[in-house]
């Protein structure tokens, strides 16, 4: 299978910061996931794809065009921001409508256009209000609505699903999933897991601007399995609902915080550990305030895999 | 497309939005305080003409050649490419498939046109309120149209200026502020050639004035030490200044990449 797009040795940096670090990357037809942590550096490549930034080494091709001022390839592209940012003072119908201009489109198929990629994200009923109104899902719906518009074969889409509801997400999945089937190409990133993973089992991880690993998501969940996680729990007597516990064998290693109602326990097992520290508090009777995992596994496989 | 119905396209783009914003009506609310002033003179300088003729003059130079153009083609003209990137909107326009000179060209347009309705209903407003007794008189209109182009071309020759600082700079405003009210103010006065580095000198010099000729005070300060370009002269370097600030600001627009401040 040919590359839809593809980046050689691919670095940009911006002053003394590096954005992103001799990446050398395949995308094909099918949806494909880019994942990191913020900052790693995955809109920095969507930039470069989109043609939005200039290479300082190496290139980025759509369907074989460089992206760099070559205006015609964005016939064929469709991108989608992460920030939160509109011509306000449009209506999200004018907003579409007037994007469609660009591709020379009739007037009477560019309200066609609109109306459909309206439809799609379920905001027909709210296309004659002014996107200031909007509220931020029906924003980011707005925002992907007029990535779809044109009818493009690529989609690159950065952080699609940050700012919706569950029922919005839901339903923003099953749409992209339905490009998929049509035989298209999606780029999308995200820094949660579980996003990327409802919508395909192909990723690209990113960290530091740099390509860490690529292919099925079932490597990263084995890593995740296999990596401590960290629990942090608040109570009002810590050291003693700690002392109950701490020679169980899920527990490898805790500390206590300084604030002195906080300690963080260390596991293997989180299921295991949550079974036995329910069962210690009651025992003791000792109220648990919260519990909170400070470690975001996704983090965890980074630092992992960039040997932290 | 072709760059021509890419640039239309830009233009209708744009001319929606600039009508829309509440930038424009503020501006236009400030283009309408000179008809405020002409409907306060109808009132207290109620028949003396010749009074009426050097208020109407007055607003003229003092307010919309000296301060409202400049002020207009500064907000705008510094706006066609920074705007965009300040309110982050660049990604939607840069990802279509428009030659990125297309978008300076288009909204240039668009916003000189809107700026010059803007400029016309002020000036029309306040001239023929103050000018009302000689509504009959077909001399009145002739004077009208020519400084209105006056101003028109003040409009084209800033805003492409000011597009240009937008390219380059990111505070545009604040360089252009000390350009259009400190470099133009001073520079104007200065005896010989020098003066000739102004924009609004070339605007002055096709105003249907004469150095010595006499009129209200805003006319004497605007003629004062004025070195008149010829008309076809000041008309061309206006065109020039135009054409060369606003291909500068294409040039730069095309080939240098922004990015959002995080």
């Amino acid at each position: 299978m040919t590359a839809v797009i593809a980046a050689t040795h691919l670095s940009k940096w911006y002053g003394h910061v590096l954005g992103l670090n001799d990446v050398s990357l395949e995308i094909e037809e099918g949806i494909t996931g880019l994942l990191g942590p913020n900052g790693a550096g995955k809109s920095t490549f969507m930039k470069l794809a989109t043609g939005q930034l200039k290479p300082n080494i190496g290139t980025v091709t759509v369907h074989g065009r460089r992206t760099w001022n070559t205006p015609g390839i964005f016939r064929t592209i469709g991108f989608c921001p992460e920030p939160d940012a509109f011509y306000d003072d449009m209506t999200g119908f004018e907003f579409l409508t007037g994007l469609l201009r660009f591709y020379g489109f009739s007037a009477k198929e560019r309200r066609e256009r609109a109306a459909r990629a309206l439809d799609v994200v379920d905001l027909t009923g709210d296309k004659d209000r002014l996107i200031r109104g909007y509220s931020r899902g029906m924003r980011q719906r707005v925002k992907f609505a007029q990535t779809i518009a044109h009818d493009p074969e690529v989609l690159i889409l950065d952080e699609p699903l940050s700012g919706l509801d569950p029922l919005g997400k839901r339903k923003l999945i099953k749409v992209i999933r339905d490009f998929r089937s049509q035989g298209r190409t999606v780029l999308v990133s995200s820094h949660v897991l579980p996003e990327i993973e409802a919508l395909t089992s192909r990723i690209v991880l990113i960290h530091q601007g740099q390509i860490l690993a690529q292919g099925d998501i079932s490597m990263v969940r084995e890593l995740i399995e296999a990596h401590p996680h960290q629990i942090s729990v608040r109570s009002s007597d810590p050291r003693g609902l700690a002392a109950r516990f701490v020679a169980d064998p899920a527990v490898l290693k805790m500390t206590f915080d300084p604030d002195g109602r906080t300690f963080v326990v260390e596991t293997r097992d989180r299921d295991e550990l949550f079974g036995h520290l329910a069962e210690a508090a009651l025992a003791a009777g000792i109220e648990i305030e919260e519990i909170t995992s400070p470690d975001d596994n996704l983090q965890s496989v980074f630092e992992y895999l960039v040997g932290k | 497309m072709t760059r021509i119905g890419a640039t239309r396209e830009v233009f209708s783009f744009f001319a929606v939005l600039g009508r829309r914003s509440g930038r424009t009506r503020t501006f236009m609310a400030l283009g309408l305080i000179p008809v405020v002033v002409a409907v306060l003179a109808r009132i207290f300088l109620r028949g003396r003409s010749g009074e009426l003729a050097a208020v109407s003059t007055e607003i003229l130079m003092v307010f919309f050649l000296q301060i409202y153009i400049v002020i207009l083609s500064l907000f705008y003209g510094t706006s066609i490419t920074a705007e965009e990137v300040e309110n982050r909107t660049l990604t939607y326009l840069g990802t279509r498939p428009v030659p990125k000179p297309a978008i300076v060209i288009g909204k240039y347009g668009a916003y000189a046109v809107l700026l010059f309705v803007m400029v016309a209903i002020g000036l029309g407003g306040s001239y023929f309120i103050l000018n009302a007794a000689r509504l009959g008189d077909p001399a009145l209109y002739g004077a009208f149209f020519r400084y209105l182009g006056v101003l028109g071309l003040g409009i084209l020759a800033y805003m492409a200026f000011f597009a240009f600082l937008g390219t380059i700079l990111k505070r545009a405003i604040i360089v252009g502020l000390i350009f259009g009210f400190g470099w133009e103010n001073i520079i104007q006065y200065f005896p010989g050639s020098t003066q000739k580095f102004s924009i609004v000198h070339y605007l002055k010099s096709l105003l249907p004035y004469q150095p010595g000729a006499g009129g209200g005070r805003g006319v004497a300060l605007l003629l004062f030490r004025l070195e008149p370009t010829p008309p076809l002269g000041a008309g061309l370097m206006l065109a020039a200044i135009a054409g060369v600030f606003l291909a500068l600001a294409c040039w730069i627009f095309r080939t240098r990449e922004y990015l959002y401040e995080d």
